[in-house]
């Protein structure tokens, strides 16, 4: 009844949310109690209306893979060592490297994987957090689609960290040629988490609270 | 719509009103400036090496290496303000920062193949790296060096003495090549350069400890690279020290003379072309101070020139720097040009100690002037004419001094030169030899030799030796009896009593001269007067005695005296021939007896007066006349007696010993007078006669000019050599055939031969394979994954 009210209200220029309507949702198994009930009667969760840390906890992590970030594009992402010598390269270094060797779609891969999105997740979650206080500019359904965008990319950011994993698992010719992780793809790695976890603190229920003043927000 | 719940807002905790995500972001944070911190706490210095160029250098890949340790990265590749260099700015290791100081040097490593082998191969793979070297003590960091184009001589890790050779002649310096000793490398040749006035090539070398122990100021270099060729008269030789220094060149030594000293580093040392010149060198070593005298020589002959020789008893001393004609009529008195020569004389090379200055030996020069040491030309060089100054000990030399002339240059007196004119005297003396009558001469000989021969074939010869034999036996015989050994020792005595006799006479004219001479004369005067009163009253009785006398003379006369005569002369004659016989042997002693008696008797007329003796004597002479005349009656018998003994004389066996001496003459007449014996002199002339005549014809020539005739055909032998030394020319060009073809043959060896193209070859695979892994790393540099994708 609920869910079909929601995708009606979808559509709809305005629509009731839970809270507004005196209701809380059970996270857990999705149950609805009214906004009195601490735990849920059927799960044993604990309800809350809203994640009052939800904020802290996004700007928490945000800052955390924004810290890891910046060394992770400093430090070579990639130690190639071969018979000859041995090159060391950061992700956007080989990058352009490997524009100037004509691999353009190679090049556009890793910029976009490594550069463009865990960038643009940075800007989305920041936009996103911040818009909880300042929601006048975007509607609320786009909110959520950018939301639900930044969860969904998040995890497939890992892909630079599993290209060096696998090349370093598989190029291992002792001498010859041998491919290492720099320290970059540690903090690349440990950005990618930290903006995940970033994207999943974010409670998007806060998206739909409309009209609210900064003291019912905290609240 | 539930009822409105009042919502009581809970009054929260910090740890409640705060996330513990916030820890996250903090420790990284922490972290973040804990790394930061330690890397900058780490990180060392930088410094800024220059190089000519940046070869091959990568910022962020190129390190710097000491003791094939890493201890830098270069960061940074860049330009000196003027861009006229490579500025290589290089982040070193915290823990020898102080050890960079003044003393480092780096250089760029880089593959290198020489002749000695390759270097620096490992760079092929990983790239050039940058090696430095710095001693042991940290004085503190310099920021800034000069790098060098080629690695020092002396690498990390050795030690050695570092010298600085320089080429003479026809030396090459190789760069690396090696030094050896008795075929052991000890050391090695650095990169050659020019001096900075362009007119030496140096070369920095090392010799490796514990070699450098072999080096001395008296050591010398020579270049053993390349090879010789010779061809004399011991045949063709073809010398070269090893295969590996043929082609790479090489350098070795030896210490030739004893006595040098330990040599510093940095000493200079000259590379010879070869061992000869090297050894020679050892005596004509330019180093050193020099003296510079002059010296006028009165001749002025053509053949000494600046460089000629000076040597003092066979050692070169110096050279002859310059010469000039000089006409000075105030001291020589005429306007005869003479020749003045600079002679440059090195003071070591008097025998005087290491370290003399000229001055000290000059003064030693004048103190050898003063004892007669004198300059003078002489020949150096018998074929090219050339001539040298000596200088030597003239034994009667004309005082003189070592003086200063005008110029200030002390000058040396000489001597009269000792110039030959060897070739017209060579000539002489073999044109002489030519005309030797050799044939004649042999021929001569050989006759000689031939009578010579038959002479001492013959029997006669044979038997000559016994019979001379029993001839000298016999003279010895004779010699060896007893009465000839003693006759010396009889005729003594007989002369010592004579002696004594003629002292007994001294003594009485002595005697009587000591007398008062001028009264004992009158007193004798007187006393002739007075006997002559006697004598003029005994003068009666005197023709008595006179007549008496002639009676006895008479008589006398009347004997048979030239019969006795005849015999005495006989028996004297006998007598003479028989001076060993027992009477010769008696009579000595009989004449002793009767010498004793006279000196009895004279010893008598010594006590007596003289005059009244004398008269006495006179009277008893006449008595004795008169007594004589008496007993001259009795002289027949005597005569008789003396007869009879010179019969027994005469029947001595001495005609048996004068037979003898008779048949010897006789038989060494018959000797003599043999053929073989007549021949021998008549040979012995003849061979004399033509000696003579040699030496005759030697003496009739004339010394010199017969020694000016043999240099004379000496110089026809010289023109004969000089003939056949225009054949040279076709040996020489054979020779340069030869050389000619054995070029070719190392220029075959250079460009053509199998090895070399193999070699070639080899190389040029080795460098296909080097360029095949080049590539094969680069894609791989570039497309790590191409590995994956098979591309």
């Amino acid at each position: 009844m609920q869910l079909v009210d929601m995708e009606i209200a979808g559509q709809s220029e305005h629509l009731m949310s839970a809270r507004e309507a005196g209701l809380v949702t059970c996270r857990r198994c999705a149950r609805v109690w009214p906004m009195a009930r601490a735990t849920c009667g059927r799960c044993g969760a604990r309800l809350v209306s809203r994640d009052s840390k939800s904020l802290q906890r996004v700007w928490g992590w945000w800052l955390a893979g924004l810290m890891c970030y910046i060394p992770a594009n400093i430090y070579p992402m990639l130690q190639t060592r071969t018979l000859l010598s041995t090159s060391e390269s950061t992700i956007v270094g080989g990058a352009i490297e490997l524009i100037h060797h004509g691999s353009v779609g190679i090049a556009i891969v890793i910029l976009v994987a490594s550069v463009l999105i865990p960038v643009g997740k940075f800007m989305a979650i920041a936009f996103l957090a911040l818009s909880v206080k300042h929601h006048r500019i975007v509607p609320p359904r786009h909110r959520h689609g950018l939301y639900e965008i930044v969860e969904y990319v998040g995890r497939w950011s890992m892909i630079d960290v599993f290209v060096v994993a696998i090349l370093s698992s598989l190029v291992h010719l002792n001498v010859v040629a041998s491919i290492n992780p720099g320290p970059a793809s540690l903090t690349f790695a440990l950005s990618v988490i930290f903006t995940m976890l970033s994207a999943q603190a974010i409670d998007s229920r806060l998206i739909w609270d409309e009209n609210r003043t900064p003291k019912d927000d905290v609240a | 719509m539930p009822p409105d719940i009042p919502i009581k807002p809970l009054r929260r905790s910090i740890w409640e009103r705060f996330s513990v995500v916030w820890l996250i972001p903090i420790a990284a944070l922490l972290i973040a400036l804990g790394v930061a911190w330690q890397s900058y706490s780490q990180r060392g210095p930088m410094i800024v090496i220059s190089f000519e160029s940046a070869s091959g250098i990568k910022a962020g890949e190129t390190v710097l290496r000491y003791r094939d340790v890493t201890v830098g990265l270069v960061e940074k590749v860049g330009f000196s303000p003027s861009l006229e260099r490579v500025d290589v700015s290089v982040r070193l290791d915290k823990d020898i920062a102080d050890y960079i100081d003044n003393d480092a040097v780096f250089w760029v490593v880089r593959p290198e193949v020489t002749t000695q082998g390759v270097t620096g191969l490992d760079t092929v793979l990983s790239g050039v790296f940058i090696e430095g070297l710095w001693n042991t003590t940290p004085d503190g960091l310099v920021p800034y060096h000069n790098g060098l184009s080629d690695g020092p001589l002396l690498r990390v890790g050795e030690s050695g003495l570092l010298i600085t050779m320089r080429a003479q002649g026809t030396a090459v310096l190789a760069e690396a090549s090696p030094i050896l000793f008795k075929g052991i490398k000890v050391g090695r040749m650095g990169k050659p350069k020019l001096s900075d006035d362009g007119t030496d090539a140096l070369s920095e070398a090392i010799i490796y400890a514990p070699h450098d122990k072999l080096i001395s100021s008296a050591t010398r270099f020579w270049d053993t690279s390349g090879f010789s060729f010779k061809i004399g008269a011991g045949g063709a030789e073809l010398d070269f020290s090893s295969l590996a220094s043929l082609v790479s060149g090489g350098v070795t030594f030896e210490t030739i003379v004893s006595g040098g000293r330990p040599v510093a580093d940095g000493t200079v040392f000259d590379v010879y072309g070869d061992e000869a010149n090297a050894r020679a060198s050892v005596f004509s070593d330019s180093s050193g101070p020099t003296l510079e005298v002059t010296v006028v020589f009165d001749e002025n002959v053509s053949g000494l020139s600046a460089g000629s020789p000076v040597e003092y008893g066979g050692v070169r001393i110096g050279e002859v720097t310059s010469l000039r004609g000089l006409i000075d009529e105030a001291q020589y008195g005429d306007s005869r040009v003479r020749l003045l020569a600079s002679l440059e004389i090195r003071p070591e090379r008097l025998g005087l100690e290491e370290g003399t200055t000229p001055d000290e030996a000059l003064a030693f020069l004048t103190a050898r002037v003063a004892d007669g040491l004198r300059a003078r030309l002489a020949t150096a060089s018998i074929l090219t004419g050339g001539l040298k100054v000596e200088m030597l000990q003239v034994a009667d030399a004309t005082p003189a001094a070592l003086e200063r002339k005008g110029d200030g240059l002390p000058v040396i007196p000489s001597t009269d030169s000792n110039v030959q004119d060897v070739a017209a005297t060579a000539q002489g003396v073999l044109k002489r030899v030519n005309d030797l009558p050799i044939e004649e001469v042999m021929g001569s000989v050989i006759r000689f030799l031939d009578n010579a021969s038959a002479l001492i074939g013959s029997d006669d010869m044979k038997n000559a030796p016994g019979q001379m034999v029993g001839l000298i036996s016999e003279a010895r015989g004779v010699i060896g009896s007893e009465a000839v050994q003693k006759l010396p020792e009889n005729l003594n005595n007989l002369l010592a009593s004579l002696q004594g006799t003629t002292d007994d006479l001294r003594k009485v004219l002595g005697q009587i001269e000591q007398a008062d001479t001028v009264n004992r004369l009158l007193a004798a005067v007187d006393a002739a007067g007075a006997a002559a009163s006697q004598v003029g009253t005994s003068v009666q009785g005197v023709p008595a005695l006179i007549t008496q006398i002639e009676a006895l003379a008479a008589k006398a006369n009347a004997l048979a005296v030239e019969d006795l005569v005849a015999r005495s002369s006989g028996l004297v004659a006998s007598a003479s021939k028989l001076l060993s016989s027992d009477s010769t042997q008696a009579l000595p002693v009989t004449l002793h007896a009767a010498i004793a008696d006279l000196q009895s008797v004279i010893a008598e007329v010594k006590t007596q007066d003289g005059v009244t003796r004398l008269l006495k004597s006179i009277d008893a002479a006449g008595a004795a006349a008169t007594e004589a005349g008496k007993s001259i009656k009795g002289v027949p018998d005597l005569v008789a007696q003396l007869s009879a003994v010179a019969k027994k004389a005469n029947e001595l066996p001495l005609d048996q010993l004068i037979a003898e001496l008779t048949r010897i003459t006789g038989t060494a007449n018959t000797l003599l007078a043999s053929d073989g014996a007549k021949d021998l002199p008549a040979t012995l002339t003849a061979a004399l006669a033509e000696v003579q005549a040699v030496l005759s014809d030697l003496r009739k020539g004339g010394t010199i000019e017969n020694a000016n005739k043999t240099l004379a055909s000496a110089a026809t032998a010289a023109d004969a050599v000089a003939r056949a030394t225009t054949d040279l020319p076709k040996l020489v060009a054979r020779v340069d055939n030869l050389i000619s073809q054995a070029t070719t043959t190392l220029a075959g060896f250079d460009s053509k031969s199998e090895v070399n193209r193999d070699l070639r070859s080899a190389l040029r695979e080795l460098q296909k394979a080097a360029e095949a892994v080049s590539s094969l790393s680069r894609a791989l540099e570039r497309k790590p994954n191409s590995i994956i994708l098979g591309r």
